[in-house]
């Protein structure tokens, strides 16, 4: 059978099609004003680039906070269900999911099978999610996609102390005006995110294998200090950004 | 249900319903937490009324507090100095947590009302001086009480209002009971605001409103939906959020029952006849279940937490928080390993005043439900 997930996130949407149990196809746009539109639109554009027919899928579950915004699925699920469904599809060791999205970040546990055994949410600030990453950018005046490799460089990263995001920007512009170089200040600003992700991963005791999800996986900065802070590898897949469609893909063919 | 109407008005405008008792000559002292003393105030013909926080953005408690306190406290303060409570004659604190006593200093200094009472009780409550001391410490309000009502209060009033208070704790032990036994009989909601409204509203009127409300539900009873879903059971301090109740059941459960003080712990336990209306009082809050400002022995909550869970058959438990309540945040850790021990899964949410945004909540209640 043919199933889809689609996952609406704050900032972007994922699609991702599945056909009996392999991964057809994935695509990300961003979700703008209309979560509708844009689970609609990531949709209809994958399964054009596929050759498919909406006729041709028979099951589809919608995950993200916009999950519910869409009429043509199945079923909604949660982020939290579906990236931990995600993470096990794409690699059955995975034990905890770190997911930094872009308006919250997520530690989960998982069992064997890839349910959810416990899990923790930061929801209630903007430190250490992809929307951080975003100010911080602007700020600085570096394109997102470069900040990763940018922060590798770092001979001595900077301290970041503020944990608002507002505060820590203007901690960043006087980095700026001090005369701090952008290498530091970026490899600073993953430190700060790593340190807020790790207090709640060890919270809820995380054990390997580690993976992590999520848009801001793609950042190997952020990666890297995450592992030096929970002194654990963390391993990011191919996938991470599109992970919750992936794993929402998996649990449509399960649906009883 | 339409006989919880009136119930919901009150928590919807409290103040109003504050001022038109005050209208109507009635003495009005307000109160914080469930170790007050109802019986004493309504004995001196006074009519007991408890605080909330208000609701409003806070403008004047903050000139007062650090950041640390919650928003109980803060909230409260907040109503007091807007004006909102002058329909009180009094208030009384008693001694529970340390946000608590110096709220109690502030509002003596801030707000000024014509009586204010500390009930200064003891911590350990698993003593025998910890008994006697109780007994003083409830006389001594009493008669300061009376003192300031220009009043007698004698033993007869007393034990008339232990019937009356007694009365209405069986209701709503009546009321939690019908609930948990068929949970799609009334919503999570409606169950929420009879029992913290019945800590606002005329006690006379609640002996005959309380059974109206179980009568009708124990006509419906037979033919209520067995299953409303999964059954989980909420721990804490102060719910002050009645969008919990329909988020949880949007999530596909049901709560059962609580050990909030804003619930259970609010009608646990009668007071017991007894020739000393004063030792009677102050056995019951001796045998209740504690909070956790006080002391029963060192498991006590985390046992009597899973003796709910067991009896009332739940599947999960939601540990609700306000943010900056420190003695609950230190018993959580223990009492969640109690549950861990025997594989009831929990889930813990820091809240204040107001519930973060309500996808992410439903996000967690969502996940949480799934789990089960």
């Amino acid at each position: 059978m043919i199933t889809a997930g689609i996952d609406i996130g704050s900032i972007t949407t994922k699609a991702a099609v599945m056909a009996e149990g392999k991964i057809r196809g994935t695509k990300v746009v961003f979700t703008g004003y209309n979560a509708e539109q844009a689970g609609t639109k990531v949709y209809e554009e994958l399964l054009a680039e596929l050759g498919m027919e909406k006729s041709d899928v028979g099951r589809i579950v919608s995950t993200g906070y916009g999950r519910n915004s869409v009429k043509f699925m199945d079923k909604a699920m949660t982020e939290i269900i579906c990236h931990g469904a995600g993470a096990h599809y794409l690699n059955p060791r995975a034990r905890s999911v770190i997911d930094i999205g872009g308006q919250d970040s997520k530690a989960i546990v998982l069992d064997e099978k890839g349910k959810v055994k416990n899990f923790a949410m930061n929801d209630k600030c903007a430190a250490g999610t992809g929307r951080f990453l975003e100010v911080m950018a602007r700020a600085l005046e570096v394109d997102l996609d470069g900040f990763g490799t940018l922060s590798l460089r770092a001979g001595d990263p900077s301290r970041i102390s503020s944990l608002c995001t507002v505060f820590a920007e203007s901690e960043v512009i006087s980095l700026i005006s001090k005369g701090e170089n952008r290498e530091n200040i970026i490899a600073g600003i993953h430190e700060s995110i790593a340190a807020r992700i790790a207090a709640m991963a060890n919270r809820l005791r995380i054990a390997p294998l580690v993976v992590m999800t999520g848009g801001v996986a793609k950042n190997i900065g952020v990666v890297k200090a995450l592992e030096r802070k929970i002194g654990m590898a963390v391993e990011v897949s191919e996938y991470a950004q599109v992970n919750g469609a992936i794993g929402a893909a998996f649990l449509a063919a399960g649906l009883k | 249900m339409k006989e919880a109407d009136e119930f919901h008005a009150i928590l919807k405008d409290p103040v109003s319903y504050g001022r038109k008792m005050k209208e109507q000559g009635r003495k009005i002292v307000g109160y914080f937490c469930s170790y007050t003393p109802e019986e004493i105030i309504y004995a001196a013909g006074a009519h007991p009324f408890r605080i909330f926080a208000s609701g409003e953005n806070i403008h004047f408690a903050d000139a007062h507090f650090q950041s640390y306190c919650c928003s109980l406290v803060r909230g409260a303060l907040e109503g007091a100095l807007a004006g909102n409570l002058d329909f009180l004659d009094g208030a009384v604190f008693p001694h529970t947590c340390d946000s608590i006593q110096r709220l109690s200093d502030i509002w003596r200094m801030n707000v000024k009302g014509p009586f204010h009472a500390d009930i200064v009780l003891p911590v350990k409550l698993d003593t025998e001086s910890a008994r006697s001391y109780m007994i003083d410490v409830l006389r001594k309000f009493r008669k300061d009480l009376a003192s300031h009502l220009r009043v007698e209060i004698t033993d007869d009033m007393l034990k008339n209002a232990i019937g009356t208070f007694n009365t209405i704790r069986r209701s709503l032990k009546r009321l939690y009971e019908l609930k948990a036994e068929n949970p799609g009989i009334i919503s999570g909601r409606d169950v929420y605001a009879i029992v913290k409204a019945s800590m606002m509203m005329d006690r006379d009127h609640l002996t005959e409103a309380l059974p109206a409300v179980i009568g009708e539900l124990e006509k419906k009873k037979g033919n209520a939906e067995l299953y409303a879903g999964k059954r989980i059971v909420l721990a804490g301090g102060i719910c002050n959020h009645p969008d919990i109740y329909r988020i949880i059941e949007d999530a596909g459960a049901v709560v059962v029952w609580d050990d909030f003080c804003t619930g259970s712990r609010y009608f646990e336990e009668s007071v017991k006849d007894n020739a000393d209306p004063m030792a009677a009082i102050a056995g019951r809050y001796i045998e209740r279940p504690v909070c956790p400002a006080k002391h029963a022995g060192i498991f006590t909550r985390g046992e009597n937490l899973l003796k709910i869970a067991k009896e009332k058959d739940a599947r999960g438990v939601v540990f609700l928080f306000l943010k900056f309540c420190d003695p609950h945040a230190f018993d959580y850790p223990y009492m969640k390993e109690f549950l861990d021990r025997e594989g009831i899964p929990s889930m813990m949410l820091e809240v204040e005043d107001q519930l973060p945004s309500e996808g992410q909540l439903r996000t967690r209640f969502e996940t949480f439900v799934d789990m089960l």
